[in-house]
């Protein structure tokens, strides 16, 4: 199987690589030209469709420090193609080398469930889950800005961090039910 | 000026929104400048209707005069009401060597044959169409100006398109052109719409084709731009067949402005889940209907986004390709020309 590996390739130097998966192929376009803007390192921005990536990039592919999946969540085919491409990934990735990308929270008041379903897959993956704006340069800004710090760590350039340790850090946490009374 | 030609005017400024009756009314030419003038148009719409019948009584215009003033509204905005398009079969051998003046003596006297008291106006555009304004009357009475037909045909081309006809007038009419076109039938071509101009450069095909070709993309550049270097995308192969495909299916750049597609479903139901609809033996009859301001521009944005799968499924390009817009499916059927093979569930 054509599982993505986190640890197969040998890093270059001051470089940093990350997986833009977005269904609809739009938003990533306008956040890898942001994320190539950054002058203290060198990145490397992958887009894709889905998983599993064509074998015949393998070799000139550098290796891929962050996975970053891009949720509409207004269309459920969105949500289906990120979980399908889960399948594709090397459990190693999920040792904080992944992250959920979630545009459109505010239109979606009528797909809540979506929201929480994306919500339970976070946690139990346990990445984090970033809401993004994907319609006004700034959003596009402000969601790069977070990607990259995210990124920095994941590809190692952070001394003193790791991706593992940051995750715990940033990963989602479930809401707790509204039904629930909070003290008992 | 008499009660029909009164009403016909007064319809028609209602109808007309005011800036466009300015323009109408000069490209008319039935008025002097004077008149022109003196009609005011910054009044309410009552005013400019009392002044116009004022004017058009000094000059004493009739009902014919009037619908060709509607004709002239016609012909500038045909982008209303509800066209069909019929298509002619079977030429003749001197089909094709058809001119105008005979075309009109004919369709003018055979329609008279079919029915007394019509009122015939033919005008050809500028761009080779023949406009064709009727009124229908009967032996007893007077041609109804206000609910008039309008026909739009193209010479040396089998294609007619039609608005505002009545089911009891549709019989003359079609014999009557296809007596005068000198062919020997006429069929109904399944495809209508509000946009004359949409549906006629549908059929006509007049929008940039994409041409299957073996090799589709020139040879790849090898110096990339500077800001595109760290970005790669990883399927972009994918990407582009799927647009390609796409255009293939429906053609590059502006699209006829096509509003709906009815597809109407004779087909047995299918679904593993359901056990008890699907052991029914009678067909499930159901109409599916397509709507939106351009529908083979959604149709091509969904078969290169991938959310309809390509290559794009002939059910859905068979729409330009056959320049239909209402399709009758049934199972399996055997190859006639508006019937096509169930293919998904």
């Amino acid at each position: 199987m054509s599982l993505l590996n986190p640890f197969n390739k040998r890093p270059g130097l001051n470089t940093a690589t990350i997986l833009l998966v977005e269904n609809e192929e739009q938003f990533q376009q306008s956040l890898a030209n942001v994320l190539v803007e950054e002058t203290a390192v060198t990145v490397n921005v992958r887009l894709a469709k889905t998983l599993p990536l064509p074998m015949k990039n393998d070799e000139s592919r550098p290796r891929i420090d962050l996975v970053v999946f891009i949720i509409n969540l207004t269309l459920d085919k969105s949500v289906k193609s990120a979980k399908a491409s889960l399948k594709y990934l090397d459990p190693g990735y999920f040792l904080g080398k992944v992250c959920f990308m979630v545009t459109n929270a505010r239109q979606a008041l009528g797909c809540t469930g979506r929201l929480d379903a994306v919500r339970q897959l976070a946690v139990s993956l346990h990445c984090p889950v970033l809401f993004a704006e994907d319609q006004t340069p700034e959003g596009v800004t402000s969601s790069a800005r977070r990607l990259l710090t995210i990124l920095k760590v994941a590809s190692g350039l952070v001394p003193n961090t790791t991706a593992l340790y940051l995750s715990n850090l940033t990963r989602c946490a479930m809401p707790p039910d509204i039904d629930q009374p909070s003290f008992d | 000026m008499d009660d029909s030609a009164k009403r016909l005017l007064q319809r028609l400024v209602r109808r007309i929104p005011t800036q466009m009756l300015r323009d109408t009314l000069d490209k008319w030419e039935r008025l002097t400048a004077k008149q022109r003038a003196f009609v005011d148009f910054t009044q309410s719409k009552w005013t400019i209707t009392q002044e116009l019948l004022a004017v058009c009584e000094e000059r004493e215009l009739s009902v014919k005069h009037i619908a060709e003033l509607e004709m002239i509204y016609v012909i500038g905005n045909p982008n209303q009401g509800m066209w069909h398009t019929f298509q002619l079969v079977d030429a003749e051998d001197d089909a094709h060597s058809l001119e105008l003046v005979q075309f009109k003596e004919q369709f003018k006297s055979h329609l008279s044959e079919l029915k007394r008291n019509v009122a015939v106006k033919i005008k050809k555009h500028t761009d080779e169409a023949v406009w064709i304004r009727i009124a229908w009357g009967d032996t007893f009475s007077r041609p109804n100006h206000l609910k008039a037909t309008y026909v739009v045909h193209y010479l040396q081309t089998p294609f007619v398109f039609v608005s505002g006809l009545l089911s009891k007038h549709k019989p003359l009419l079609l014999q009557a052109l296809t007596l005068s076109t000198r062919h020997q039938g006429i069929k109904d071509a399944n495809l209508s719409g509000q946009k004359l101009t949409a549906i006629r450069d549908l059929l006509m095909r007049q929008y940039q084709h994409v041409f299957p070709t073996k090799y589709p993309s020139p040879l790849a550049e090898r110096n990339r731009s500077v800001s595109n270097l760290h970005i790669e995308n990883e399927q972009a192969e994918a990407s582009a067949n799927r647009h390609r495909m796409a255009g293939e299916a429906f053609g590059n750049g502006m699209l006829p402005a096509l509003q709906s597609a009815v597809y109407k479903l004779e087909t047995k139901f299918r679904d593993l889940t359901n056990e008890t609809m699907t052991e029914r033996d009678k067909p499930l009859r159901c109409v599916v209907k397509f709507s939106s301001p351009n529908i083979l521009e959604s149709l091509r944005h969904c078969a290169s986004t991938g959310i309809a799968s390509t290559p794009v499924t002939p059910l859905l390009s068979s729409i330009p390709l056959k320049g239909r817009n209402y399709f009758v499916i049934t199972d399996n059927a055997p190859s006639a020309s508006s019937q096509m093979c169930q293919t998904q569930d």
